[in-house]
């Protein structure tokens, strides 16, 4: 934390909170909307939820790449149980083995324009994600149930790209519980595709209340604090697509 | 400090600027992918590929979680802080992990 | 307040105002008494009062486990348990010890004194709040099913792989291990983002941050700690997880997996997690110390400042724990110079923990002497802590009873001392009389001796080589002696923890038999805010929220200087304490759901162990619950004032359904 920020900040708070109740001893009301940072809670919450994510996803991404880097390891070094684990791409996708073998990285396995495909899907996804949030805030519901519905669309091809590679992977052998790869890629895009899919969840569920006419101006801040999840699920995506995918 | 004054529409970027960003968040990826296809080694490839992943990083976060702009209202420095935080702890942390296996001996 | 007056105007359209709520179910009512109206409590003093009781009762089963291993390990060639059970046994007592009584009694603190310490009512998210301890208790419970079920987890607190893995440990003990600590981490997650939502925003007017007292300091730090270690040691458990229930190959050195990894992953989140042990702790005696020295904290911005430092380094510090395992010189060289570095902070703390007993007028009773008890075996402890740092010796120590000699002096001597120190100081705030100083006194030296006894001779007996987590030792090796001595410690030990037991319930008879006298606000002349409300403290916390305009507020508020510049009593406690009034107040309605989707997660746990079939039924209760949560309304609809507070708790639900969503698919 920065303590500098830490103290600036008193200063002028204090004023400002002094202000702020000098009339108001008597409603109690206000502990939840009380608020010292001029933030509200569930905003500030949500962003302590997601540096928390940083963690989570900072130690996902390095036990991904520390396996890789083992996994390659030993089959550049010929370690034949780790190579036995790659025989059914050797069968179906032979040429792919050979370019693994050579180059020493699983690159050749990636299908890139596709991943970018599906990445400019979830960037999209992100900027829909804001224009509902723009157009609950400005009372336009029905825009805002469009630019919903197209933020859970987006993702849900997102996801359906997902399965496919997935399919993809599987169908040459590489198995979850095969090898050290295998266990470390499905566990890292496994993990970023359940929050992507609980990101979905919450969307449908706005736009369940959108729909009742339960999403009115007031609380645009749902909206926008699910937007939050969801942009920082983007930019996990956005280190992932360049970390995992484009980096060999 | 009426809290439904913090962060109502005014503060936030306009309908335009969400664009901008995603134009420019597209551009961006098209290059990132166009550079991994040009043949690049070692540095020359990773470096561009970091710096162009870490300003998407920052457009998203900034323009889209709206961390710019709140980081601008009262308090806001502290508040982004928060997040900030576990950021910079994740980068130095598992930087000094990939340094621990890389210097074995 | 534009917020506040449209709320107000919802309300008096009587009609109107149903509608708007979101919810769909009805709230318990705040009416209901007995055990009913605690299982379905938001109110954060409850809840910390059950987080405090859950602590002590799986105080004595940790206890029980120690007191096991003593009499093992007594005479040399110990029959009492066998080796895979010594292991079970040691294993749990490490976990239960640091995860269902260290932390959770630092949560209990937390969660009591927070609000009061910074003028608000509640934390910000009350029900959260609930579902935070449920989920520990949940956790806490199903990992000590496993003494029944199979057998507890064998691989140590810390797990290291590949022991942990199924062909070392094929028993459903670390099974159970994960699964619960997965659970219980997820309580620990939801709770220092409430507890830190809490501080950061829902300060009292005039309560800076550089106002705050020095217990919420520690325990903000304790909080961030929390928030970014968890996550890791989640990340450890699922891939573990994966690699025992799914057949992965993370930990698998036959498919070139480094199994150092999890040691790093795991060192990563336990160093944190050991300062976050001790920082609560430390800031109980910041609490204790000035009221009974009767003097401010010395250099309170550097008890602030040297909590922060150490919160920060903690994080550089964790491959210290890793010197014997061949990480190389340059790692262990950084690592080291960067542990002896964080005896600085800690050494600050403690300087200035003497130089505010300097020149005091010392009230030596229970509280002050658990503090100063404190003050002096951490010290201890953190000494013996700076001869780790320096890797060759380490290098000798390592897995010797020397290490464990070390974390008991400050685990136990530091933070369970301090926690102690609490519950004497605060006891009256809670519960409305204090507990008995002669049973006091009888308790801490009794402790003293019984801790010293029993920990003291393991300094020795690492040094002699005695390697930890044997289950015996042959007469030949010349540890008989130092063990016996440090058996018989442990009773005493364990006889001054009953007399704790004892001291809370006959102190309660006896103040019952005397008519229940009436403590009065403030007992002990105290510095901060809480004291400023009657005890034990009305569930609204405060009548009028407080402001404040100093440092140690309320003392300042009974104190001032006169024209000499001597410090005299303008007014007593008494006088200025607030009497209690609730009227008008309005408080969260209480809620069934926290407690039912914390007893849901453990389907899945179970699941996760047993059949992977039973998930459906898990993740279907799981969702339901969240659902049944998100659409509950936010206040019970009949009362009359029912303050509009529902798109605050709507976006909290959302939020909610986030963290534990996710969190809780951490667990499928």
């Amino acid at each position: 934390m920065s303590e500098t920020a830490v103290l600036d900040d008193n200063a002028r708070e204090e004023d400002e909170l002094v202000v702020d109740h000098s009339g108001d001893s008597g409603e109690h009301h206000d502990d939840g909307h009380h608020s010292s940072l001029g933030i509200s809670n569930t905003k500030l919450a949500m962003w302590l939820f997601l540096g928390s994510e940083c963690l989570l996803f900072g130690a996902l991404i390095s036990t991904y790449l520390l396996s890789k880097a083992n996994f390659m390891t030993q089959v550049l070094a010929g370690n034949p149980k780790v190579l036995a684990t790659l025989t059914k791409l050797k069968e179906v996708a032979p040429e792919k083995y050979e370019e693994i073998l050579e180059e020493g990285s699983v690159e050749p396995l990636f299908d890139i324009l596709f991943t970018s495909a599906s990445s400019f899907i979830l960037l999209m996804s992100s900027l829909t994600m804001v224009l509902s949030h723009k157009a609950v805030s400005e009372a336009d519901y029905r825009a805002s149930r469009i630019w919903l519905g197209a933020t859970a669309l987006l993702g849900s091809i997102f996801i359906a790209g997902q399965v496919y590679e997935f399919t993809v992977f599987y169908n040459e052998g590489i198995y979850f519980n095969k090898n050290l790869f295998g266990s470390a890629f499905y566990t890292l895009t496994g993990f970023h595709g359940v929050h992507v899919t609980v990101g979905i969840i919450m969307l449908a569920s706005l736009l369940i209340m959108s729909m009742r006419g339960k999403l009115n101006q007031d609380r645009a801040e749902t909206v926008e604090i699910v937007g939050l999840y969801w942009h920082f699920v983007d930019i996990v995506w956005v280190l992932i697509f360049t970390i995992v995918y484009l980096i060999p | 400090m009426s809290d439904s004054a913090t962060h109502d529409a005014h503060a936030h970027p306009q309908e335009k600027q969400y664009w901008a960003i995603f134009v420019v968040l597209f551009v961006l990826t098209a290059v990132e992918v166009a550079w991994s296809y040009l043949g690049f080694e070692g540095v020359s490839l990773v470096v561009p590929l970091l710096v162009m992943m870490f300003v998407k990083f920052i457009l998203v976060a900034g323009g889209f979680m709206h961390l710019y702009y709140d980081a601008k209202l009262l308090n806001g420095k502290l508040f982004s802080w928060t997040f900030a935080a576990g950021l910079i702890l994740t980068l130095l942390v598992f930087l000094a992990v990939f340094a621990a296996f890389e210097f074995p001996s | 307040m534009t917020v506040i007056e449209s709320a107000v105007a919802r309300i008096s359209a009587e009609d109107t105002s149903k509608p708007e709520f979101l919810g769909v179910f009805a709230r318990p009512k705040a009416t209901q008494t007995g055990i009913k109206n605690w299982l379905s409590t938001v109110d954060h003093k409850k809840i910390g009062i059950m987080y405090g009781a859950a602590s002590l009762f799986f105080f004595v089963i940790g206890g029980v486990a120690a007191l096991l291993i003593r009499i093992q390990l007594a005479a040399p060639d110990g029959k009492l348990l066998s080796g895979s059970t010594y292991s079970t046994v040691f294993t749990m007592h490490g976990t239960v010890m640091v995860f269902l009584v260290v932390m959770p009694m630092g949560a209990a603190f937390a969660n009591y004194l927070l609000p009061l310490q910074i003028g608000a009512r509640d934390v910000a998210f009350p029900r959260i709040n609930a579902f935070s301890f449920w989920v520990f208790l949940s956790g806490g419970i199903m990992l000590n099913t496993s003494w029944f079920l199979g057998g507890g987890p064998d691989g140590g607190w810390f797990n290291y792989a590949p022991n942990n893995g199924i062909i070392f440990s094929p028993s459903t003990g670390i099974d159970f291990w994960n699964a619960s600590l997965l659970i219980v981490g997820l309580g620990s997650l939801t709770g220092a983002v409430n507890l830190i939502t809490t501080v950061l925003n829902m300060r009292a007017p005039g309560m800076s941050l550089m106002r705050m007292p020095v217990f919420v300091w520690m325990t903000l730090v304790t909080q961030f700690l929390l928030l970014f270690a968890i996550p890791i040691l989640t990340v450890a458990q699922i891939l573990l997880l994966m690699d025992r229930t799914f057949d992965a190959h993370f930990f698998n050195p036959e498919q070139g997996a480094d199994p150092l990894m999890w040691q790093h992953l795991f060192w990563i989140f336990g160093h944190p997690e050991v300062y976050l042990m001790i920082l609560p702790a430390f800031g109980i005696v910041s609490e204790v110390i000035p009221a009974f020295a009767r003097k401010p904290i010395f250099g309170y911005p550097f008890m602030v400042f040297s909590g922060i430092a150490i919160g920060f380094m903690g994080w550089g510090v964790w491959a210290h724990h890793m010197f014997a395992s061949g990480i190389g010189p340059l790692s262990v060289t950084a690592f080291s110079v960067a542990t002896m570095f964080i005896a600085v902070p800690t050494g600050v703390k403690v300087l200035n923990w003497i130089a505010t007993l300097w020149g005091g007028k010392l009230i030596l009773n229970t509280a002050m002497l658990f503090s100063i008890g404190l003050v002096t075996q951490f010290t201890i402890g953190g000494l013996s802590g700076v001869s780790h740092a320096l890797a060759p010796a380490d290098s000798q120590q390592t897995d010797t009873y020397y290490i464990v000699a070390h974390f008991h002096y400050v685990l136990f001597g530091g933070a369970l001392f301090g926690f102690i120190a609490g519950l004497y100081f605060w006891w009256p705030k809670a519960f409305g009389y204090k507990m008995s100083e002669t049973l006091g006194k009888w308790n801490f030296w009794l402790m003293v001796l019984g801790f010293n006894v029993t920990f003291g001779p393991m300094h020795i007996l690492g040094l002699q080589g005695m390697p930890r987590r044997m289950q015996s030792y042959s007469e030949v090796q010349g540890f008989a002696f130092w063990n016996a001595i440090a058996s018989l410690g442990s009773f005493i030990l364990a006889f001054s923890v009953l007399l704790l037991l004892i001291n809370m319930f006959r102190s309660h008879s006896q103040w019952k038999n005397a008519g229940k006298p009436d403590v009065g606000a403030d007992p002990w002349d105290g510095r901060t805010i809480e004291w400023s409300i009657q005890s034990p403290a009305p569930e609204h916390n405060f009548d009028v929220t407080p402001t404040v305009d100093s440092l140690d507020d309320f003392w300042y508020k009974k104190y001032a200087q006169n024209e000499e510049g001597r410090l005299v009593q303008v007014a007593t406690g008494e006088e200025l304490a607030q009497p209690g009034n609730g009227e008008g107040v309005h408080l969260p309605a209480p809620s069934n759901w926290p407690i039912r989707l914390a007893f849901s997660l453990p389907v899945v746990g179970y699941a996760l162990i047993y059949s992977l079939w039973f998930l459906i039924p898990g993740i279907f209760l799981v969702l339901v619950c969240l659902y049944g949560w998100a659409l509950e309304p936010a206040d019970d609809l009949d009362l009359d004032h029912g303050h509009n507070d529902d798109d605050h708790s709507l976006a909290q639900t959302v939020e909610e359904n986030t963290a534990s969503i996710s969190g809780g698919v951490s667990d499928e």
